[in-house]
């Protein structure tokens, strides 16, 4: 049994399940960031486009990444452990393999040259490791305000919101959250989180050779049509401009019924520094304390600093 | 001991058990069911294969020497989580399944965390910090045995391929005839003198006094210590979470606390 895993590996790392007929690396097409970037709406405009489909939150990323870098990530000079630096071309051969076959197998109409829009904010902290194991990817880093990304998530959690109703769904109640209990240290934590998912986006993001965009969320609020244009056009993925207006007009923000947008909603307000009326000055202080460095790279002016 | 053995090699915690397990169990939910998650039940056959390519292509090139002939011991207690999903992925494997009363195992892992101890130090050292309050971390050390240890034995029921259950309390009573059990239910050849050395070279007796003791890795290896390591509610706390288990593993064993919570 080792000896033929071993054969397959030399003789080029094959995957199990043989050649991926028709399936391209280099048409995957990957929406990094964090939850509450606005990654829904640009999948939902990018994913009906004619040619494309969308894989809504695989969480591969998350699989290899969070082991990765948060609960091993002492261990990655250990040869024994299994995503080890010594075998690291051999354990992303294998990353890339996962993917491709789990997408072949999900998308099988992506075969012969269509487009996979992966839109996989939650996978961000694994972003460096999937860019790297598919170089051939075309990547979005999809960035927004870190204090408006925790200023939506902070309403997210709190008692009877689009959350709770998503986990009533699924059967379960939504055990009671720091958002409400401790708001100042779910606004930390929610902080933190951004840094290592919008951190390990950015770090996926100067590494990747390939094609590449870097979009903020509050130029796509404020030129949507321009914004996603610029997209295909960095991505170099040719795209029909009426079906991208007509997309576009369709997802906006204006054409959500009015019943279901508003706080406590999953439409909350798409509205680019409405943090300044959701979060305390102790909570802005808290996630521009936290997310400094990127928040000066990404947002160069700052509100309190 | 095993991994001593002529034509063996050991592979010391690789995580892979953890890595999937971790994301299957605790992470997907409800969404296992999707068509979207990169775990889904529906597209098992897709993920099964790459996972076992994974542990057998890894394992391939760190023990070369075993790709031709020999065995792999994988010793993987802390991925005992993903262990129903490395033994789907890998029917032929055998499988050694080893227990010990729960009580004992919070009580050396709680003297692992202790301040000063083997395990603070590595901690402190990956600037992680232990729990300072030892009731909580009993708590939780005791749900993580219940989520490994029902694991485990999910993974155990349903392989159809060699497998043994072993207790610690029965190696440690008799290590070599326990070994020699393992060797003869998982039908590897061993060759008995060489066995006999092992067990002698890694018994407790050969340890160095200096190695052994409070705070070290080689603790006190002797069953039910926990009565003299727990405190009362502490043993409270760990039988009430751990019930079920004792009962089925450890029917001897009295749980002491039955209905004190």
């Amino acid at each position: 049994m080792i000896r033929d895993a071993w054969r397959k590996i030399k003789g080029g790392g094959a995957s199990s399940t043989g050649e991926r007929p028709g399936l391209k690396p280099e048409n995957l097409v990957w929406v990094f960031g964090t939850a509450r970037t606005g990654s829904s709406w640009l999948s939902a405009m990018m994913g009906e486009m004619g040619g494309c489909s969308r894989w809504h939150e695989p969480l591969v990323g998350h699989l290899f990444g969070n082991l990765y870098y948060v609960r091993a990530g002492h261990r990655s000079e250990d040869e024994h452990f299994i995503l080890g630096a010594r075998y690291r071309e051999l354990w992303l051969g294998m990353v890339r393999n996962f993917v491709l076959d789990s997408a072949a197998a999900r998308f099988p109409e992506v075969a012969g040259g269509r487009y996979l829009i992966v839109k996989e904010p939650q996978g961000s902290v694994g972003a460096p490791l999937l860019m790297e194991a598919l170089p051939e990817s075309r990547m979005i880093l999809l960035a927004r305000d870190p204090r408006d990304v925790v200023a939506s998530n902070l309403d997210a959690h709190k008692k009877d919101t689009w959350t709770a109703d998503l986990m009533r769904k699924g059967g379960k109640e939504k055990p009671p959250s720091l958002a409400e209990s401790s708001p100042d240290a779910f606004v930390k934590g929610q902080a933190r989180r951004y840094v290592r998912d919008v951190g390990n986006a950015k770090l996926a993001y100067d590494a990747h050779r390939g094609r590449k965009v870097l979009i903020k969320y509050e130029d796509l609020r404020a030129d949507t049509l321009g914004t996603i244009k610029r997209i295909y056009s960095d991505l170099e993925i040719s795209v029909d401009e009426g079906e991208l207006a007509r997309s576009v007009e369709k997802h906006s923000w204006e054409n959500i019924p009015e019943e279901e947008k508003g706080e406590g909603k999953f439409h909350r307000k798409a509205t680019p520094g409405g943090w300044r009326e959701d979060l305390t000055p102790e909570q802005v202080e808290i996630v521009e304390r936290v997310a400094g460095p990127l928040l000066g790279e990404l947002y160069p002016v700052r509100s309190t600093a | 001991m095993m991994g001593s053995q002529d034509g063996c090699a050991m592979w010391n915690e690789p995580l892979v058990g953890n890595l999937f397990g971790n994301f299957y169990y605790f992470r997907m939910g409800d969404r296992k069911m999707g068509k979207h998650s990169i775990l889904g039940e529906h597209y098992k056959e897709a993920w099964l294969g790459p996972m076992r390519d994974l542990v057998l292509g890894g394992g391939a090139a760190r023990f070369p020497e075993v790709v031709e002939r020999g065995y792999l011991i994988i010793k993987e207690p802390n991925g005992s989580i993903g262990s129903p999903l490395l033994m789907e992925a890998l029917p032929e494997s055998s499988m050694i399944f080893l227990i010990r009363d729960p009580r004992d195992v919070v009580a050396s892992s709680m003297d692992a965390r202790s301040e000063g101890s083997w395990l603070s130090g590595r901690r402190e050292d990956q600037g992680r910090t232990s729990k300072s309050n030892p009731n909580s971390y009993a708590r939780t050390r005791a749900n993580s045995y219940v989520q490994q240890i029902e694991k485990t034995s999910q993974a155990y029921s349903a392989h159809g391929g060699r497998k043994v259950m072993v207790r610690y309390e029965d190696l440690r009573a008799d290590t070599l005839g326990t070994m020699k059990r393992i060797y003869a239910t998982l039908h590897i050849p061993v060759n008995e003198g060489e066995l006999v050395r092992a067990v002698e070279e890694h018994s407790w007796e050969n340890i160095p006094e200096e190695e052994k003791g409070e705070g070290k890795k080689r603790r006190k290896a002797t069953p039910g210590g926990w009565q003299e390591d727990l405190t009362s509610r502490q043993v409270e706390i760990v039988e009430d979470i751990t019930a079920p288990l004792l009962e089925e593993f450890y029917p001897d064993a009295a749980i002491t606390t039955r209905g004190a919570l």
